[in-house]
């Protein structure tokens, strides 16, 4: 593994380097949350470690809302003219490439529309330097640091940043602004692997608080409780907003629509939710989950049943912005721990 | 940075000529298309039809597949875009995608009995299937046709199901589940016309599309005769939408009807919940 120590300012110069090529973006923190903004300087409010931004990480690689195709032409149609370099990102929300790729870059059907952000983009990660209390990414099966799935990886050590190679890119990057750089002593190593542990005990007992089923435990939890109560019970309160799904850094499900003004017709898609009642609904009017607790079990079904059978995962990755992002505090950790106890 | 002239654009239609518009019932037309580059399909596949400006959706073709430049569809009226497709006139463009998901396996029915078992519309896709039987009949140790449809007038292809009724080489019957003054055949059920087939139950295939209700008690009734589950093929149209197995909306237990379907033998679906929904 190719270890390199970044300070805070070379990493401001690094990031002013990127715009020629990206459009580069960091996380920025406002109140108690942190958005993604497009880079400027290194001002304060600007937060490499932390915990995970507001919006999922899937927004720079499928737009909530994008042209895919115009009139009956071939090319494919792709908005701005750099690609992002998303910096800040964290393990929970890399996880979702995990399902998001499987989705959109899969043999028979490529995604045109996916696949250029996806092999485009860049992708510095960074190491949680904390957890907050919706944190629960060690229950299934991630550690609060990335290890796959980036170009570049931060973590914060004392007036700078360790920073690990993952791809190709990452390497051209520290080639080409290699004066940036200084090479990562083993003394920064085990500085680095002190806090991911101290991190990572920090999620463990936020588990352990909130009562976190494993997912060791979730085999067969949504099948066995298929006709429980448990589904209606935990919809009572849903007001069918849509949010938990918008927000899933795994949720893939979009809508396709046209439209047409004088000159040419566009295809378009938008995010769609399978949380919202005409989700399944075919153009007869026969819909398949008319009651709002069949389309709660139905998301539960397809992030737990559905895609471990089919690509061997499970489609959370322990973000828990479904937890914050919900006006009826439906928690998804709490409907886990229902139904793995109802087995 | 890549090159943007090899992709494929999986979401594009190909732009297609409306050759013709036939009146099959009050509620039913046949569109007769004409891709501009070439878009064939096998039985059983379906495409995405698209009304410019207006929207997309799925349809399972009706012509004989050998026919490789021009396909029918035809096309209820139910919703938003076959609304517009029942105003539509020939000379007019429209699009399509696909073919998309997986066929009959005719291959698989060679030397058996074959049973094609429909209900209402669902006699559109069933002609595709046909015509496909017919072109290598001798492949097949027999075909048999059982066709129910609510009413005399909602019986679609009137003239080519009266030829078919006259074809020495196939075992015809069909019903309505109410007469009128002209009906002379019989009355009842779908379910009702079965039960004189004397098969090998243990190789015999069925096929069955039609609307849900005619899907589950026809499956029932096709079980309580001896059918195997595996070999009974059915229609599992859902909200099909991209027609990639993405869009997520046409999923049904561990499959997308899109993709690994539309067509399903019973035993890999009996399984899931809410299949007949």
């Amino acid at each position: 593994m190719d270890m390199k120590y970044i300070t805070i300012e070379n990493l401001a110069q690094l990031l002013e380097d990127l715009k020629e090529d990206y459009r580069v973006f960091t996380p920025v923190k406002k109140g108690d949350q942190r958005f993604y903004k497009e880079y400027t300087e290194l001002t304060d409010d600007v937060v490499i470690g932390e915990v995970r931004a507001f919006e999922p990480l899937k927004a720079f690689f499928s737009r909530a809302r994008e042209v895919v195709a115009e009139g009956f032409t071939p090319q494919v149609p792709h908005e701005g003219d750099k690609p992002f370099a998303v910096v800040g990102v964290k393990a929970c929300d890399l996880k979702g490439f995990k399902v998001q790729d499987h989705v959109f870059l899969d043999n028979d059907y490529k995604d045109p529309s996916y696949a250029k952000p996806r092999e485009e983009n860049l992708i510095i990660s960074a190491d949680c330097t904390c957890a907050i209390d919706t944190c629960f990414c060690t229950a299934v099966g991630i550690k609060p640091y990335p290890t796959e799935d980036f170009d570049l990886n931060l973590s914060e050590i004392e007036g700078g940043f360790l920073a690990e190679i993952g791809s190709e890119k990452g390497q051209a990057i520290v080639d080409k602004c290699s004066a940036l750089f200084q090479d990562g002593s083993d003394q920064f190593v085990s500085r680095r692997d002190k806090i991911r542990e101290e991190v990572a005990k920090e999620v463990d007992a936020n588990i352990k608080e909130n009562d976190v089923p494993d997912q060791s435990r979730l085999k067969g939890a949504v099948e066995k409780n298929f006709d429980s109560d448990i589904w209606s019970d935990e919809a009572k309160t849903c007001v069918e907003c849509g949010a938990c799904t918008i927000i899933c850094p795994t949720c893939h499900c979009f809508f396709l629509y046209d439209q047409k003004n004088e000159e040419k017709m566009n295809r378009l898609r938008i995010w769609d939710s399978c949380m919202l009642k005409h989700y399944a609904r075919v153009a007869g009017g026969e819909n398949p989950r008319p009651e709002l607790w069949t389309r709660l079990r139905n998301r539960f079904e397809k992030k737990f049943d559905f895609f471990p059978k089919i690509a061997d995962i499970y489609a959370c990755t322990g973000c828990g912005r479904c937890i914050s992002a919900c006006p009826a505090k439906i928690d998804i950790r709490k409907v886990l721990k229902r139904l793995v106890d109802n087995v | 940075m890549c090159s943007c002239s090899k992709e494929k654009n999986i979401y594009r239609p190909i732009e297609t000529e409306v050759l013709d518009v036939i009146t099959e019932s009050s509620t039913i037309k046949t569109l007769k298309l004409k891709p501009k580059e070439e878009l064939t399909f096998e039985t059983g596949q379906f495409i995405e039809l698209t009304i410019p400006g207006v929207g997309e959706a799925p349809f399972t073709p009706s012509s004989r597949p050998a026919v490789r430049d021009t396909m029918d569809v035809s096309i209820m009226k139910v919703g938003k875009v076959t609304d517009v497709v029942h105003q539509l006139k020939k000379g007019d463009i429209v699009g399509l995608r696909g073919p998309y998901g997986v066929g009959y396996p005719l291959d698989t029915f060679k030397g058996k009995e074959v049973l094609v078992f429909g209900g209402g519309v669902g006699l559109a896709p069933l002609r595709s299937l046909m015509y496909a039987l017919f072109d290598r009949i001798n492949d097949f140790k027999k075909i048999y046709f059982r066709y129910g449809a609510k009413t005399p007038d909602d019986i679609i292809y009137k003239e080519l199901v009266k030829e078919w009724s006259g074809r020495s080489d196939l075992d015809f019957r069909i019903t309505v589940d109410k007469g009128d003054d002209k009906w002379t055949g019989h009355v009842g059920l779908v379910t009702t016309i079965l039960d004189d087939m004397k098969l090998d139950f243990n190789t015999a295939i069925a096929v069955v599309c039609g609307p849900p209700i005619m899907m589950k008690f026809g499956t029932f009734k096709l079980l309580e005769l001896g059918f195997k589950e595996s070999n009974i093929y059915l229609s599992m149209e859902k909200n099909m939408s991209c027609g990639l197995g993405k869009c997520g909306h046409c999923r049904i237990g561990t499959y997308y009807a899109c993709k690994d379907g539309p067509v399903f033998t019973y035993d890999k679906i009996k399984g899931f919940h809410d299949i007949w929904k």
